[in-house]
C-alpha cells in the first residue's frame, strides 16, 4: 500500500512539475497565436473614432455590428467574393479531376515511359513557380486572356504534381485485386475509378479539395498580373488595393478582411481532421 | 499481331489518362523554362519582339543595376533569417504538443489557425498591426512600458517584421512535425526508459535523429520557399525603407510588370534560379550525413 501510493505520488510529481512548465508555455505562445485575430475581431466591432484612442480601448464600449455592412458596401465585396468563389471552385474542380485521373494513369496503368513522366511531374514540384512566370504571361496575353479569368482557371484542369502524387500514394495502398474483380466483370477503366475506387479514396479526396481551395483563395501574384478591371477582382486583389482607402476606416476594412476569413475558418472548423491528416499524409508521401 | 494491338491500345490508355499533366507540365513548364532561356538574353519591352542583346542582361545586373545587390542581400538575409528560426520554432512547438496535456487538442488547433488565414488577410492585418501610432505592437510595448518599435519603417527592423510574421503562421509546420514525432516508435522511448535515460537526452538521441527525414525536407522546401516570397513585400513595404526588404522575387515583378523590361526581369529570374539550386545542393550534400533513414539500419 506504501509503495503504491508512493509510486503514484512519484508520477504526479512528474506532472506537476514539467508538465505545468509545458502547459505554461503553451498557454503564452497560445495568446500570442490567438491576440492578432481577436484584436482584429474588437477593431472590427468598434465605432469609427473609438478605433484612434491613446490609450487603445482593448474591448469596444459598444459593439457596431452594423460595420460589418457598411464595411461590404463601401468596395463592391460581395460581387469581388462571389467572383473569388467562382474562381476557387473551377480551380478546385479542375485540379482534383485532372489529378485524379492522372494519378490513377501512373498508379494503375502499365504503358512505356511511365516512370519517366512520374519523375517530371514530381521533380517539377522542386522548380521555383516564378520561373514561368513573364513567358506564361506573354503566352496568355497573345491569346488574349489577357484581363479575364482564364489564365488562372485553366491551367487548374492540366494536373497538379503535389496532388496527383498524393493520389498515386494512396491509390498503391488499396489492392489491385478490385480492380480486377470489377474488370472479370467487364467494367472499363474509368467505371472502376469512378465507381469502385474513388469512394475508397474518399479521404485522401477530401485533403486535396480542402489545400486546393485553399491556395485558390488565397492566391495573390496571378490575379495581380492579369486581372485589371476592379469588377473582375478576386478578394485577396480587392483587400490589398483597398488597404488605402480604407486608411480611417479600420473598423469597416477589418470587418470585410473577417468575412473575406470566413469560408476558410468554415472549412477548418468542419474539416480540421482533413487539415491535419493531410499535412502528415502530404510529408510522409513526399518522403518515400 | 492481335496481342500487339491491344497492347497499343493499352498504352494509348495510359497516355490518355496522363495527357492532362504531360500538356501541363510541356506548356507550365517546359515552354517557359527552354524559351526565358532565350528571352533573358534579349531586350524586351513585353510588347514589341524580342531583341537578342548576348550578355548585356547580366552585364547590367551585376555592374550598374543600383538595386540589385541591395535585393541580393535582403533576399539572402530573409532567408538565414526565416528559415532556420521557423523550423526550429515548429519544431519545438511540436515537441512541447506531442504529449497528452489537459486542452491538448485545442492548443493544437489555436497553434493551426493562423495559417488558415488568407495571406493577403493576414498581411493587411499585421499592416495595421504594425501601423506606429494605433497598432496593437506599439500599444502593447506601451502597455507594457516598454520603448515603441520601428517596425516596418526603419532599415533595420522592417526585415525582421516581415520574419515575425512568418513564424505566426508556423503552425503547419508545427502540425507537419506533430505527425513525424507521433510516427517514432513507442519502443524506442520505453527502451530509453529502461537504460534510465534522462528525458533531455532522449530528446536528443532519439527523437531528433527519428524525424531527420522530415526535418531535412522542411528545410528544403523553406529554402525554396523563403526565396520566393513576395507577398509580403508587395503589400506591406513595397521594398523600402531603402532597400531593405526589397527581396529579387518582388524586384523581378517589379522590373517586368513596373518597368516593363521583360528580358532583364527574365535574366534576374535566372540568377535567382541559380542562387536557389545552389542552396538547395549545399543543404542536400551537407545535411544528408545527418539525416537518418530507418532502411540503412541494417549497415
Amino acid at each position: 500500500m506504501a509503495m503504491h501510493t508512493e509510486a503514484r505520488f512519484r508520477r504526479r510529481r512528474k506532472f506537476s512539475l514539467l508538465d505545468t512548465l509545458r502547459f505554461i508555455i503553451l498557454a503564452v505562445g497560445a495568446v500570442a497565436m490567438l491576440f492578432p485575430l481577436l484584436w482584429m475581431v474588437t477593431i472590427a466591432l468598434k465605432g469609427n473614432n473609438d478605433v484612434f484612442k491613446i490609450p487603445p480601448e482593448w474591448f469596444p464600449r459598444e459593439l457596431h455590428w452594423s460595420n460589418f455592412v457598411t464595411g461590404t458596401k463601401e468596395i463592391n465585396f460581395w460581387q469581388t467574393f462571389g467572383n473569388s468563389m467562382f474562381i476557387a471552385v473551377m480551380c478546385t474542380i479542375g485540379q482534383i479531376v485532372s489529378s485524379v485521373l492522372v494519378g490513377y494513369g501512373l498508379a494503375r496503368l502499365n504503358f512505356p515511359g511511365r516512370k519517366l513522366w512520374f519523375s517530371l511531374f514530381v521533380g517539377s514540384l522542386m522548380l521555383p513557380g516564378f520561373v514561368g512566370m513573364i513567358p506564361l504571361f506573354n503566352l496568355y496575353t497573345e491569346l488574349g486572356w489577357y484581363d479575364t479569368w482564364l489564365p488562372i482557371i485553366v491551367p487548374a484542369f492540366f494536373g497538379n504534381a503535389t496532388f496527383s502524387f498524393l493520389y498515386v500514394q494512396y491509390l498503391r495502398t488499396i489492392s489491385v485485386s478490385f480492380d480486377e474483380a470489377a474488370k472479370i466483370d467487364g467494367a472499363s477503366d474509368l467505371y472502376i475509378l469512378t465507381k469502385v475506387l474513388v469512394p475508397m479514396t474518399m479521404p485522401v479526396i477530401m485533403t486535396m479539395v480542402i489545400f486546393s481551395f485553399q491556395g485558390a483563395w488565397n492566391q495573390y501574384l496571378e490575379p495581380l498580373i492579369y486581372i485589371i478591371d476592379p469588377s473582375k477582382w478576386t478578394l485577396a486583389l480587392a483587400m490589398a488595393s483597398y488597404k488605402g482607402t480604407y486608411a480611417t476606416a479600420w473598423n469597416l476594412f477589418m470587418a470585410a478582411d473577417l468575412i473575406y476569413i470566413l469560408p476558410m475558418l468554415l472549412i477548418f472548423f468542419f474539416g480540421q481532421k482533413y487539415f491535419m491528416q493531410g499535412l502528415g499524409s502530404l510529408n510522409s508521401a513526399s518522403l518515400k | 499481331m492481335r496481342v500487339n494491338n491491344r497492347k497499343l491500345r493499352g498504352w494509348t490508355k495510359g497516355y490518355l489518362f496522363i495527357l492532362p499533366s504531360i500538356i501541363g507540365f510541356s506548356v507550365f513548364v517546359a515552354y517557359p523554362l527552354l524559351s526565358s532561356m532565350y528571352y533573358a538574353l534579349t531586350e524586351w519591352s513585353g510588347y514589341d519582339t524580342p531583341q537578342f542583346v548576348g550578355f548585356d542582361n547580366f552585364k547590367y545586373m551585376f555592374t550598374e543595376d543600383p538595386a540589385f545587390w541591395p535585393s541580393v542581400r535582403a533576399t539572402l538575409y530573409f532567408v538565414l533569417l526565416s528559415v532556420p528560426s521557423s523550423l526550429i520554432l515548429g519544431l519545438l512547438l511540436a515537441m512541447l504538443l506531442n504529449k497528452s496535456l489537459p486542452g491538448i487538442k485545442w492548443f493544437r488547433t489555436i497553434y493551426y489557425l493562423p495559417t488558415v488565414v488568407p495571406s493577403i488577410a493576414s498581411l493587411t492585418l499585421w499592416l495595421f498591426i504594425y501601423q506606429p501610432q494605433y497598432g496593437l505592437a506599439n500599444s502593447l510595448l506601451r502597455l507594457l512600458g516598454l520603448p515603441e518599435g520601428t517596425w516596418l519603417t526603419s532599415e533595420k527592423t522592417a526585415l525582421p517584421s516581415l520574419v515575425l510574421i512568418g513564424l505566426w503562421q508556423v503552425g503547419s509546420g508545427v502540425i507537419i512535425f506533430l505527425s513525424g514525432l507521433q510516427s517514432v516508435p513507442q519502443e524506442l522511448y520505453e527502451a530509453a526508459e529502461v537504460d534510465g535515460a534522462v528525458r533531455w537526452r532522449t530528446a536528443l538521441h532519439i527523437t531528433v535523429p527519428m524525424i531527420t527525414p522530415i526535418l531535412f525536407l522542411q528545410l528544403i522546401l523553406g529554402i525554396i520557399g523563403a526565396f520566393q516570397a513576395f507577398n509580403q513585400v508587395q503589400v506591406l513595404t513595397g521594398g523600402g525603407p531603402n532597400f531593405s526588404t526589397s527581396l529579387l522575387n518582388f524586384k523581378i515583378y517589379n522590373d517586368a510588370f513596373g518597368g516593363r523590361m521583360f528580358g532583364y526581369a527574365i535574366a534576374e529570374v535566372w540568377v535567382l534560379f541559380v542562387i536557389i539550386m545552389i542552396f538547395t545542393a549545399l543543404t542536400y550534400r551537407y545535411s544528408n550525413r545527418f539525416v537518418y533513414y530507418e532502411s540503412d539500419n541494417a549497415r
